[in-house]
């Protein structure tokens, strides 16, 4: 609707100026026309991108345990890690906490063992009799223990501990690596394997 | 017979009576005594700032690092002894007027493990020791103290950190 009216007032501008008939009319709404798709197209191809579809995070895993330096999120809450965009997100059902790789100052993986058995249950291991609780403490996991030190916007230090399941911490610092974040000890290269 | 029990008893009731009136005395002085020098040794600073561990030569792992940090502010923020307990990096903490430094360096790390203590209960404790160090804002110290964190029966090993922050906590309540 918007659109019709410059033509029509184009239409007849040239008519009013030139006074050449109805070719030159045609000619001017086709130009206008032109310069109209031209001008709105990259305007709703924005609008597309930034209102209907989200950035899929490049990077996801869940059932990641948050063990500290959550700023908003409790300690050793379980939620979905994430890298949305340029940055790396931890997100309960409750909050979202967010870092940006740039902001990154250090980030490292490491190898660690939990227990199958953790929190109250465990506890309750304690009471079985004959040493019983002892023997279920020798059931464990490996995981993969994801430290990441970053500053704030105040340029405050702050460092996060996640806890992953086995051998899914080296994409997130593969993947922050690229996105600018830095890393005092390298991403291991996979061992070559020799046929 | 009786009556020599009876001559014991009464000499040595006043001798008795009279060891346990100094004793009382003493301790009540003592106390009297130490907190008084306790009072008086207490510093006044409203904020802290809190520097990243130094680990020098000592191997600890990162999230020990982190855990360690972490701790410390938050067993810091909760003894509600400073207004403001800044970061390290922090820019607000420049111009803070009474502003004093927390750092700590690794002295010593051992890492066990919770399944060996757990299953044996005598092995498999994690320690770690480290020197605090606090000073004021010209660089005198306040504190500079080995302190260390254990974990030795039930927990993860990270639990360490916690105890090591704890007794950080407690030295800053007794100090400012």
């Amino acid at each position: 609707m918007s659109i019709q009216k410059p033509i029509f007032n184009v239409c007849v501008t040239t008519n009013s100026f030139l006074g050449t008939g109805t070719g030159m009319c045609v000619r001017g709404l086709f130009l206008l026309a032109v310069v109209a798709a031209l001008m709105f197209s990259p305007l709703r191809a924005r609008g597309q991108a930034a209102g209907t579809s989200p950035v899929a995070p490049s990077v996801a895993q869940t059932d990641v345990k948050l063990v500290i330096g959550g700023d908003k999120v409790k300690n050793y809450s379980v939620g979905t890690l994430s890298i949305v965009g340029s940055s790396l997100q931890f997100a309960t059902s409750k909050t979202k906490a967010e870092v940006e790789a740039s902001s990154i100052l250090d980030i490292s993986t490491n190898e660690d063992s939990r227990q199958n058995i953790a929190g109250a249950a465990h506890l309750a291991t304690m009471a079985i009799p004959y040493g019983g609780g002892r023997v279920l403490a020798l059931f464990s996991h490996k995981v993969d223990v994801l430290t990441v030190e970053f500053k704030d916007a105040g340029g405050g230090y702050h460092g996060t501990i996640f806890v992953l399941a086995q051998g899914q911490a080296a994409p997130f610092k593969k993947q922050l690596i690229a996105l600018g974040a830095k890393a005092s000890v390298p991403l291991a290269e996979p061992a070559p394997t020799n046929k | 017979m009786k009556h020599h029990t009876r001559t014991a008893v009464s000499a040595i009731f006043p001798i008795v009576f009279a060891c346990a009136l100094f004793l009382i005395v003493g301790s009540l002085w003592g106390q009297s005594a130490s907190s008084d020098s306790k009072s008086a040794q207490k510093v006044s600073a409203s904020s802290i700032q809190v520097e990243p561990m130094d680990a020098g030569d000592v191997p600890i792992p990162p999230e020990f690092r982190i855990a360690i940090y972490e701790n410390l502010i938050t067993q810091i923020e909760k003894t509600g002894k400073f207004q403001h307990v800044y970061r390290s990096g922090d820019k607000d903490a420049a111009s803070a007027p009474d502003l004093v430094t927390l750092r700590t360096t690794a002295q010593s790390f051992t890492k066990g493990s919770q399944k060996k203590r757990e299953v044996t209960t005598v092995s498999g404790s994690t320690s770690l020791t480290l020197k605090v160090h606090i000073t004021d804002h010209a660089g005198q110290t306040i504190v500079d103290r080995d302190v260390q964190g254990k974990v030795r029966f039930m927990g993860e090993n990270l639990r360490a950190t916690y105890d090591f922050s704890k007794k950080v906590a407690k030295i800053i309540r007794d100090t400012f």
